[in-house]
């Protein structure tokens, strides 16, 4: 850049250097504070991501990042003729897939249901306790799910006992993997979820029901006419913010959850990288893993760009 | 315009006081395991409500050093403290800065933290990135890498955004500098999200089980989620073994239902008081970030 320090009295002042200067003479409190943050991003999110070139490494926990081989694609190839990398990703997208399909509407029936209730005390009391169970951990909920589901002892089990059944080892059994985790989704979510409908519904304006009312609609007809059209902006942008999240698992649960015996239908991505770098025998794989949880990452980032365009366009709200 | 009450509104509470009810049972069911007397437990006698209520498996559980509960507990508190006090601090103050239009690369910063928000970087460069800055073992890792959510801090910005500019305007003639204009004017007006990003890194911290079976593998410092995998679902096959105090009968059920239920209480405990910021937090989170 040329510099022209004959005239700095016209404005724009000159140099680059200089307006760093006044700019930080005038807001260096704001950057003080500003500090912190920026290390941490630095350090804790884009570093980790940077750490990402190690999918193109045969890295060695001694070597380091900078004295690893480079190996280009050769960990690419390998997940491609890998037969196991199949069963994983389709166990990641049918979970997916049922997370969406069986968990989407429930919260949006009970903010409907919830909508109907005359009593004050039950619509509060029932909408406080629906939403508990998201704020506790998942080694709880699975801890529950197990004890709830022992062979023995279990709930459940004494009851099919009861009736003459055999007991049932649930939590070894790969048909009933992906049922559980379901359920515990919907468990912990749905009260959650439903916050967001409810208020949608509470914003709605009065004189739309009493206009459907004038037009003869009944407590369904104005359920259909009034009310769903109300919260179609929510449901829709709900929607395609979680089908952009479609390979978020819930990882903690899924590990939580994971055994050998129900490996069949319960490893997904997110727990073979886990497994890969936290729990094998010698030494672990981390390069391969990093590379498998790559391509996750590249597919789950695509997925929550378009969702956040679609979402902006057909429900004019942004993610971010 | 109240009509009369008909069919439809007394199903309609019935199915909701069942779904209200389906809710808290699994752990009223726990709880009633952990209160009930071993030997009705062995004979199959407790279907659902205790039998011999008695306090003493989370007496023995607790107290029991072999199982390392009151250690989880007592380090799972010091963490959620410090890291909740270290989030508030950083989320806020990042939102605060990132709010100002004199900062010129506050679109670059925010930029970059949605998108290693949204690129997620897996599991192993994370490992691999804080056992290099000293993590491995460290409690520190409870506390500092994970102070910044990028979440809470999309919803600290968009609230600190919808504050009236006339607030601050008054305080620049007096000739407030930023760091009075942060302490004395907004903290004040932004309690309520304060309070929700409090509740929420608190929450998160808590339950955190990944991110300690990672990085802390020292028993001394195993958090609370990590004792209670390991005693019930023996991810390291620490067992209970029957016992019997005070002509009590301990078994491996009600020693289990007591650890979940220990885990699980500080939440319980404080979610009457603070399900009001709970509830506001999605709601700022879902307009516009």
């Amino acid at each position: 850049m040329k510099r022209k320090n004959n005239d700095t009295r016209l404005l724009p002042p000159a140099g680059l250097g200089e307006r760093l200067r006044r700019d930080v003479l005038l807001n260096w409190r704001l950057y003080v504070l500003l500090l912190p943050g920026v290390v941490s991003l630095v350090l804790f999110k884009l570093f980790p991501v940077a750490g990402m070139v190690i999918a193109f490494q045969d890295f060695s926990a001694f070597r380091g990042i900078t004295g690893s081989t480079w190996v280009g694609l050769e960990n690419f190839q390998r997940m491609f003729t890998d037969k196991y990398m199949l069963t994983l990703i389709s166990n990641t997208v049918i979970i997916a897939i049922l997370s969406i399909v069986c968990v989407f509407p429930i919260p949006i029936i009970f903010a409907l249901l919830l909508n109907e209730e005359r009593s004050r005390v039950v619509k509060n009391s029932v909408q406080s306790l629906s939403f508990l169970p998201y704020f506790i951990s998942s080694a709880v909920m699975v801890s529950i799910l197990a004890t709830m589901l022992n062979p023995s002892t279990g709930i459940v089990n004494v009851i099919i006992r009861h009736f003459g059944g055999d007991a049932v080892n649930f939590m070894a059994r790969p048909e009933w993997f992906r049922p559980l985790y379901i359920l515990l989704q919907i468990w912990q979510t749905f009260g959650y979820n439903a916050i967001i409908y409810i208020a949608g519904i509470t914003a709605i304006n009065p004189e739309l029901y009493e206009a459907a009312e004038v037009d003869g609609c009944q407590r369904w007809g104005k359920m259909i006419h009034v009310t769903i059209p109300g919260i179609s902006t929510s449901i829709i942008t709900m929607l395609i913010i979680s089908i952009g999240q479609i390979f978020t698992v819930q990882t903690e649960r899924i590990i939580l959850m994971y055994n050998p015996s129900n490996a069949a239908t319960s490893d997904v991505i997110q727990s073979y990288v886990y497994r890969i770098a936290f729990q094998s025998l010698g030494f672990p794989d981390y390069s391969y893993g990093t590379a498998v949880n790559l391509v996750k990452s590249v597919l789950a980032f695509i997925l929550v760009i378009i969702a956040n365009k679609l979402a902006d366009r057909f429900a004019e709200t942004r993610v971010f | 315009m109240r009509r009369r009450i008909g069919a439809f509104d007394i199903i309609n509470t019935l199915i909701l006081s069942i779904v209200g009810l389906v809710c808290i049972v699994p752990f009223l069911y726990t709880f009633f395991i952990a209160i009930s007397d071993g030997k009705f437990l062995i004979r199959g006698d407790v279907s659902f409500f205790p039998k011999g209520v008695n306090l003493q498996s989370f007496i023995y559980v607790f107290t029991n050093p072999r199982f390392d509960i009151m250690t989880g507990v007592r380090n799972s508190a010091i963490y959620t403290i410090l890291g909740t006090i270290v989030s508030v601090l950083l989320t806020y103050s990042t939102a605060y800065v990132l709010t100002r239009p004199r900062i010129k690369c506050r679109y670059l910063i925010m930029s970059l933290f949605v998108l290693t928000w949204v690129f997620d970087a897996g599991m192993i460069p994370r490992y691999i990135a804080y056992s290099s800055l000293g993590f491995i073992d460290n409690i520190w890792v409870m506390i500092i890498p994970d102070a910044i959510n990028t979440q809470y801090l999309i919803i600290t910005k968009a609230y600190l955004e919808g504050m009236p500019k006339e607030l601050e305007e008054a305080a620049i003639v007096d000739g407030a500098n930023d760091f009075s204009i942060l302490s004395k004017i907004f903290i004040p007006v932004t309690k309520p999200i304060i309070a929700t990003i409090a509740l929420f890194n608190g929450v998160a911290i808590w339950n955190q089980y990944l991110v300690p079976q990672m990085f802390l593998k020292t028993k001394e410092l195993k958090t609370i989620q990590q004792v209670l995998a390991n005693v019930t679902i023996g991810t390291e096959g620490t067992t209970f073994a029957n016992t019997i105090i005070n002509g009590i009968s301990l078994n491996q059920q009600n020693m289990k239902a007591a650890a979940i239920i220990i885990a699980m209480l500080p939440i319980v405990i404080a979610y009457p008081f603070v399900q009001k910021y709970f509830r506001n937090g999605i709601l700022i989170g879902s307009v516009k970030g």
